[in-house]
């Protein structure tokens, strides 16, 4: 019985390997730069049908906007945007000091980056309590409340992926060889600060 | 050739050339509005 069992082994060409058949590489790109590419390719198509709805009810219908007898926060979302921006310099800089070897400039930079990503959460959350008015009194307001909340979102689970981080920082996970646990997140959260910039021009400025 | 997604001081630097370009179409707009 074992010496057929043996015998079919060899004959599939088994020639002592243990465990799960190594990974099957089809692509030519490496799987997390093509996970990512996927991730944030499908993050703009989102992200891009809420633009369709926003230019459509702008350009399309002609709507004014903001609607009449409403006022966007224009310099209120400017200081966010600021606060925002410098949140991904506080993340750049707390990734470079990983990769000097420097674990207090990472935490240092980290922990910046999150407090200063619930800030800009706060803010807006602050700015949709003293706005003036609700989701469901005009077109603009329904799709005013959808971009800058689907952007809220974003950064809600960027702030969740910077606490695992941050977290992960002060047990001191990360080192000059292993560090895409910040890099990863970092990526997300450059990603989420590009679509702030386009949605504050769209929707506060032009 | 800069590609934002193979790392995160290449997203960082393609924030940074956003942030520009955005800044730039911004002031060209607002300003033509201002001429016309």
């Amino acid at each position: 019985m074992e010496a057929a069992g043996i015998a079919r082994a060899s004959a599939h060409g088994d020639h002592g390997h243990h465990g799960p058949p190594a990974a099957n590489h089809s692509s030519r790109v490496e799987a997390p730069l093509l996970g990512m590419l996927l991730f944030i390719v499908s993050e703009v198509m989102v992200f891009g049908a809420f633009f369709t709805a926003y230019f459509f009810i702008r350009i399309a219908q002609g709507a004014p906007w903001p609607a009449p007898g409403t006022q966007l926060p224009v310099e209120v979302a400017g200081v966010n945007t600021a606060i925002l921006m410098s949140s991904s310099f506080t993340l750049h800089r707390a990734h470079k000091a990983i990769k000097q070897g420097n674990r207090f400039g990472l935490k240092a930079g980290i922990l910046t980056t999150f407090l200063l990503g619930c800030t800009f959460l706060f803010i807006q959350i602050n700015e949709y309590a003293n706005i003036g008015f609700a989701p469901q009194d005009h077109a603009q307001q329904t799709i005013f409340y959808s971009l800058t909340g689907l952007h809220g979102a974003h950064v809600f689970i960027g702030l969740v992926l910077l606490l695992i981080v941050t977290i992960r920082a002060f047990r001191g996970h990360y080192s000059p060889e292993e560090h895409r646990g910040v890099e990863v997140p970092g990526i997300y959260w450059h990603f989420v600060d590009i679509m702030w910039l386009v949605v504050y021009t769209t929707v506060y400025i032009l | 050739m800069l590609n934002p997604l193979r790392s995160e001081d290449e997203a960082f630097r393609f924030l940074l050339y956003a942030f520009v370009v955005i800044a730039v179409v911004v002031g060209l707009v607002l300003a033509l509005r201002a001429l016309i």
